[in-house]
């Protein structure tokens, strides 16, 4: 219970976060010439989609510790990471196709970015429906550890046979310079920032309410276990 | 490795006694290449790519029928909790039954592509020595990827469902570069066109072929 004044306060941080991120992204940022409006998602959809990857990748390494350790946490470390994840990767993609339909005149196309994010929302959203159809603790973590392993190990791979499609996706953030305003990378460290906040926040929650059925279920069958 | 091919060989004795397996992969095989024919309209011309894409569509879908057998065949009456008691590696295991996978996708495909052939027109069948390769290289990816993914699924409820669930999403990409390299077999297009996908192809074997190793004992020892 010690702890409750922190719990509390996290929401009220990431709240704040997210009301600074949307004053930078509509009142500082400058709209964008050829754009306009509509290139104001950007922030957003790249926060978000790179909140999903670190999710993915942290999945990765929670499977890779749980078969190595086989402490049950680790499941639900990378559970919960994949959960958030999948909610993450669907609003990239939705966030994409509201900016593609104004600019590139068409809701999908097959782009070797775009490809990639849709193969990686099938694979985690399998994961999902793996975990529904598993009774057994243990069996449940091994196989979801696993699949998150051979998950993440395919996304280099969907990435490198998604380039048989030419790509029109912008290419902003380069290994030695970044494509825009400073304003706007400011914008974009705010935004990146909420939303790394929020995910720490669900995570938080994700994994405490876990743990504490965990703990439940344990007292329960002590109890009908003791009499 | 002597213990992998004592397993190897006796699924296939097994099969080859029962064909069970690749009697329903060929017949569904076949089933689909005419029912994608419909799909896409009777004596329609149809270019390279597009044909690739039905001829792989096909193989899959067929392969993915024997794959969830091969091992859910040894939960059957436990035999798999012997194989495990007996002094036998799980990777041994492992390589056992993605060579059975391997060897059931390639026979299947021995019937259906020629099948494939008589219902699309020979035009396609040029440059018949790479095909081969580029399907061998195919089936070495989706039986190292399938035979550790059907070892999941076997432990679960819903075990012929759920595998083409689990493993569609992965083997997209190599499905895409398959329908690519094939496409491109059909036109007839020279070697440099298409070297360089078929050599991702390569890679997505050697991975998973790796992942599927180090992973394979952590699945089934939970079974």
């Amino acid at each position: 219970m010690d702890n409750g004044f922190k719990d509390r306060a996290l929401p009220v941080v990431v709240g704040l976060l997210f009301l600074s991120a949307l004053y930078a992204i509509f009142f500082y940022a400058p709209t964008e010439r050829v754009m306009g409006i509509v290139q104001k998602v950007f922030y957003v959809h790249l926060s978000m989609a790179f909140t999903a990857f670190l999710s993915f990748f942290i999945a990765f390494v929670s499977g890779i510790l749980y078969l190595t350790r086989k402490d049950i946490k680790w499941d639900v470390y990378g559970s919960s990471s994949v959960e958030i994840g999948v909610v993450f990767i669907s609003l990239t993609l939705l966030s994409g196709m509201l900016w593609a339909r104004p600019i590139w005149n068409t809701w999908w196309t097959w782009d070797p970015r775009l490809t990639t994010a849709l193969i990686l929302w099938f694979i985690y959203v399998s994961y999902l429906i793996l975990r529904t159809s598993v009774e057994q603790e243990e069996r449940r973590a091994a196989y979801c550890a696993v699949l998150a392993i051979a998950g993440f190990v395919d996304v280099p791979i969907v990435f490198m046979s998604a380039r048989i499609w030419r790509t029109i996706h912008p290419v902003v953030i380069r290994s030695d310079s970044i494509d825009i305003e400073p304003s706007m990378i400011l914008t974009l460290m705010i935004t990146l920032t909420a939303f790394l906040s929020l995910w720490f926040l669900l995570f938080k929650l994700k994994t405490s309410v876990a743990l504490t059925c965990k703990r439940i279920r344990f007292l329960e069958n002590k109890i009908e276990g003791g009499d | 490795m002597r213990d992998a091919l004592l397993i190897a060989r006796k699924d296939l004795l097994a099969e080859y006694r029962k064909k069970e397996s690749i009697v329903s992969m060929v017949f569904f095989g076949f089933l689909l290449l005419v029912m994608l024919n419909i799909a896409v309209g009777v004596g329609r011309e149809l270019d390279g790519e597009m044909a690739a894409g039905i001829l792989w569509v096909s193989i899959i879908f067929s392969a993915v029928l024997g794959l969830g057998r091969v091992l859910s065949k040894e939960k059957e009456n436990r035999c798999i909790d012997a194989l495990l008691l007996s002094p036998v590696e799980p990777e041994q295991i492992y390589a056992a039954k993605t060579m059975v996978n391997f060897i059931f996708m390639a026979v299947a495909e021995a019937v259906l592509i020629p099948a494939f052939f008589v219902l699309y027109g020979d035009r396609f069948a040029r440059q018949v020595p790479m095909l081969v390769v580029v399907v061998l290289l195919v089936n070495i990816g989706f039986s190292t990827v399938g035979t550790l993914f059907s070892a999941i699924t076997a432990g679960t409820r819903r075990n012929e469902v759920l595998l083409p669930l689990l493993l569609f999403p992965v083997i997209t990409p190599l499905m895409a570069l398959a329908v690519k390299v094939t496409g491109g077999l059909f036109e007839d297009l020279p070697y440099r066109e298409y070297s360089s996908w078929l050599y991702v192809i390569a890679a997505f074997g050697l991975i998973f072929s790796g992942v599927g190793y180090l992973l394979f004992e952590f699945v089934i020892k939970e079974g």
